[in-house]
């Protein structure tokens, strides 16, 4: 993982994120005839010509490449769908829940299968808008943290991406509020004998902002990547 | 927070802080450069580290005058009420914060510590807007005004954000190893 040196660094780049996100499940057509692959993640296929079937972005991509399925674009990535997803995150504050990856899986199936995508152009605009507008509210939320309390973050329906880029600057902004907000510099001086007694309840939340789980890629399945 | 070889830690407890010796000491002249004595006089006035000022002052050898960047009736006081985004932090003390915590902790000063978060709170929000916003071109200025806390925390932000508009505009997926770039040597 990258940044390991370093607390403050993301936890992750752009492109590993991107290598985490080839692990969701598609929809393709094959258009060849394979039996089914057995990996340590699961079985995948058997693969019939014209019979759609499940398979990992990273497979569906490797066979695309080749001219060897189409990949059908997910259910949430149609003009319909996008344009709701786009109404609602203008008008309420929430986020609205969109895959994990949206922002990966998008970008890697414009760059490999933009014409299996129906309406290409209006849903890669919708899904840029829909970005911009959630970024937008993202650094309107963090403006309104004002520390006295502020240890903690909780962001429902925020995406692998959305979280990855703020994680640095939102982590070193909450360590320095919980640090001089700490109970040590606002309260211990009004009452110094029972110092010890302040000092011993320490930090009341230990703060974990937006703990990133890995769907634990296998080593294996990190080979098969034909990349 | 701040471990033992953190370098940001060990460089805020250098900047000095002016004391008042209680007692005359001999032998420490260089401290007080001010006769040729090599003695400090008690009632002296010196500016020392803060690591040093610490253990003197934990055995009450000096006193502490508060730094008048976190003086009730200072200056620095009524500009941060007034704006605090735009004064210059810097120019005060490079680890505004950190010292201002030590020094708050040390003498038991109630008022710098919330005098500190009202100080971040509202600085902080414009170092947000400005690392989301602000092209490469116009740092320099800005940075000027910032603590080095300050600066990281801008430079957190701006790197992700930049980072991400790398991986956007794509560019090559592939890095070639330089040892493939290289052409065949004629035999």
């Amino acid at each position: 993982m990258a940044g390991t040196s370093d607390p403050h660094a993301s936890a992750f780049s752009a492109a590993e994120l991107e290598f985490l996100a080839e692990d969701e499940m598609i929809e393709i057509v094959p258009n060849l005839r394979m039996d089914a692959l057995n990996f340590i993640s699961g079985d995948f296929g058997p693969f019939r010509p014209q019979i759609p079937t499940q398979a990992p972005l990273w497979l569906a991509v490797a066979l695309k490449k080749r001219g060897k399925c189409t990949i059908r674009a997910p259910e949430w990535m149609s003009v319909d769908k996008l344009t709701q997803v786009l109404e609602a995150e203008r008008d309420s504050d929430k986020f609205q829940p969109l895959p994990f990856h949206y922002v990966e899986i998008s970008r890697l199936l414009f760059d490999h299968a933009q014409g299996d995508i129906p309406d290409t152009y209006m849903v890669r605009s919708l899904i840029e808008d829909i970005k911009d507008v959630r970024f937008h509210k993202i650094g309107k939320g963090l403006e309104s943290i004002s520390g006295g309390g502020t240890f903690a973050l909780k962001l429902k329906n925020l995406s692998a991406m959305e979280a990855n880029i703020v994680r640095p600057f939102v982590t070193r902004a909450l360590e320095t509020f919980y640090k001089l907000s700490s109970s040590d510099m606002i309260q211990e001086t009004d009452n110094a004998p029972n110092r010890q007694q302040t000092a011993n309840r320490g930090p009341r939340v230990s703060y974990m902002f937006m703990l990133y789980i890995v769907k634990s890629p296998t080593d294996a399945q990190r080979q098969l990547k034909d990349r | 927070m701040a471990s033992y070889y953190d370098i940001g830690d060990i460089l805020a407890e250098e900047e000095l802080v002016p004391t008042v010796f209680q007692y005359g000491a001999n032998g420490v002249g260089l401290l007080d450069s001010s006769d040729d004595a090599d003695k400090v006089e008690a009632g002296s006035r010196a500016e020392l580290p803060f690591w040093l000022v610490r253990e003197l002052y934990l055995r009450q050898l000096v006193s502490i005058r508060v730094p008048p960047c976190f003086d009730r009736e200072s200056k620095t006081r009524e500009e941060i009420a007034a704006d605090a985004a735009h004064v210059d932090l810097r120019s005060r003390s490079p680890y505004f914060y950190e010292l201002g915590c030590k020094i708050a902790l040390l003498i038991r000063d109630r008022t710098i510590g919330p005098f500190l978060l009202v100080a971040f709170q509202t600085r902080y929000r414009d170092v947000l807007v400005k690392a989301h916003a602000l092209t490469l071109t116009m740092t320099p200025k800005y940075l000027t005004l910032l603590t080095n806390e300050e600066i990281k925390l801008y430079e957190a932000g701006q790197s992700s954000i930049a980072a991400f508009k790398k991986w956007r505009m794509g560019g090559p997926r592939f890095q070639v190893a330089p040892v493939l770039g290289r052409k065949r040597k004629l035999t």
